[in-house]
């Protein structure tokens, strides 16, 4: 018998709704899947009941894979925790990237192991995924 | 909104005992504050027939406050709603006086923000967060549980795009302190601010510092408003509003989306179109200070200083008193206490009102006040006034 080292992610897991569950599924399957509006073309991320830029209900799910790049557009660094789970991995840099090939879509996470000394705006990331229970993953970014 | 210009102001102020432990209910802090507001206009409960207030559900309701002052108002209304509300209800109370539907109405803010519901500090559920955000299982799991967390998002990059630096953040702070060394009912009233010291305070959360954060205190303010006209038979300095923006949104609903908008940016215009004035014309200021740098933004986006020179501004002192334009000059939230902005609106109305002529606190030039107040950076208010 091999028993393994069991994990528990203390941090808050992401509720899924009608709006995002097709996001959060995908994180799932460690893929990246954001909502698009088939009338004026633009993604709409976070997703919603229909488009937030031309108020189309046109409105689909496109997957981009798993191969996920962008630089960090603005970013904090939280030295207090001020969620559950947080307190373990201060400072915490939580950050809005935006993607390299799709500018108009920006995500917001956690720069993971980064510090004042190695985050800034510019940095670039990769979308990498964090297994938080045996169903669950979230999406986070590292520097690359 | 031109039609209005004047015909319209604030007769009466008052707040609360101010601490961190009441010991009583919002209710009770509600009708002190509502009591001291009717001396203040030399009015009776009676003359008021429209009581309003706004809340986080921490509060109570406006029907209990004029039940226990012994009333039976016309209206009342209550909404959902922190920063800037003070703004929105003014806009309906005039609207309901306009249209015959009230005569004089009062408007409170009254929370236990210490000792009850903490608005930064885990006074709400992570469901609740995630849930009643637009888009809040986006920023939830990643520790972003605070208004701290999702202002610094905004101020990382403006500041890094403008050339603002923290000592800037430090001179609104400094600025604010200093105000509340001569408002004994300021908090921080006794506990002066240097720069050195303020440059030596860790971050909580960058850029933000304690001293940047606003306060929490318990306490409850209120308000009333009337006609001008009907304001001739109150005992106080009538400050009329002269223009005002109710409440404006930026261009998406989830406010990460455009991190170079704000709602201010859009709220301008339409203030200094509807009062008839110019920017450079203000010359004293409330501006919603929830956090340092909120500061910063409005003085760019209502055009008080141009773009690009709010950091020099503040660095050569025109915050302060003796400043090209004094603001919050009883501390802010920053340093006097917290009701969601209310408390700059009694500031500046005392300040337009001359009422501390004779006294260091008194603001040279008064002629032309504004007053804003910033839910987020998606929804803002502002009002112009003068006496």
């Amino acid at each position: 018998m091999k028993e393994e080292t069991k994990v528990i992610y203390e941090k808050p897991i992401p509720l899924k709704n009608t709006y995002n569950a097709p996001y959060w599924d995908a994180a799932d399957r460690h893929e990246l899947n954001v909502q698009k509006c088939n009338t004026c073309s633009n993604y709409n991320h976070p997703p919603g009941p229909s488009c937030a830029n031309c108020g189309s209900i046109d409105v689909f799910w496109e997957n981009l894979g798993s191969t996920i790049t962008g630089e960090v557009y603005t970013y904090i660094v939280s030295n207090r925790p001020f969620l559950p789970g947080f307190q373990n991995e201060l400072p915490t840099v939580i950050a809005v990237v935006q993607l390299e090939e799709y500018p108009d879509i920006k995500i917001i996470g956690n720069v993971l192991h980064g510090n004042t000394e190695t985050v800034s705006i510019g940095t670039k990331v990769k979308m990498v995924w964090i297994e938080a229970t045996e169903e669950r993953a979230i999406p986070q970014w590292v520097m690359v | 909104m031109e039609k209005i210009r004047e015909k319209y102001a604030i007769v009466g102020v008052g707040e609360s005992n101010r601490s961190k432990n009441s010991g009583v209910t919002p209710l009770e802090l509600a009708l002190e504050a509502a009591r001291a507001a009717l001396a203040d206009a030399g009015l009776e409960a009676k003359d008021i027939d429209g009581f309003m207030s706004y809340s986080e559900m921490d509060s109570c309701n406006p029907h209990q406050v004029a039940t226990y002052l012994g009333v039976r108002p016309k209206v009342v209304k209550e909404m959902f709603g922190g920063g800037s509300s003070t703004e929105l209800l003014i806009a309906e109370a005039i609207g309901l006086i306009e249209t015959g539907q009230a005569n004089t109405v009062l408007i409170f803010r009254s929370m236990n923000g210490r000792s009850g519901v903490r608005m930064g500090g885990g006074g709400f559920s992570i469901d609740a967060l995630q849930n009643g955000f637009d888009g809040g299982s986006f920023i939830i799991p990643y520790g972003a549980g605070s208004p701290g967390q999702w202002f610094g998002l905004f101020a990382t990059r403006h500041m890094h795009l403008n050339g603002l630096t923290q000592e800037h953040l430090g001179h609104v702070c400094t600025s604010f302190y200093e105000h509340a060394q001569r408002n004994p009912k300021a908090f921080f009233y006794g506990k002066p601010l240097t720069m050195e010291e303020y440059m030596s305070t860790a971050h909580l959360s960058s850029p933000f510092t304690k001293h940047d954060y606003c306060l929490e205190s318990d306490e409850a303010n209120a308000i009333i408003v009337t006609s001008t006209e009907r304001a001739k038979d109150c005992k106080s300095v009538p400050v009329k509003i002269l223009g005002m923006a109710a409440r404006e949104v930026v261009s998406h609903a989830h406010y990460w989306k455009n991190i170079d908008e704000v709602a201010a940016d859009y709220v301008a215009p339409r203030l200094y179109e509807n009062a008839g004035v110019s920017p450079e014309d203000i010359k004293v200021a409330s501006i919603y200070d929830c956090f340092s740098w909120v500061v910063l933004r409005q003085l760019e986006a209502y055009g008080l200083v141009p773009k690009g020179e709010v950091g020099d501004f503040v660095s050569a002192g025109n915050l302060r008193m003796d400043g090209k334009l004094p603001t919050n000059t009883a501390g802010g939230m920053l340093s006097e206490g917290y009701t969601h902005g209310m408390n700059n609106v009694l500031e500046i109305v005392r300040q337009v009102r001359r009422e501390y002529e004779g006294t260091e606190r008194q603001v040279k030039d008064t002629e032309l006040a504004i007053c804003t107040g910033w839910t987020g950076p998606d929804v803002a208010g502002a009002m112009i006034l003068c006496k």
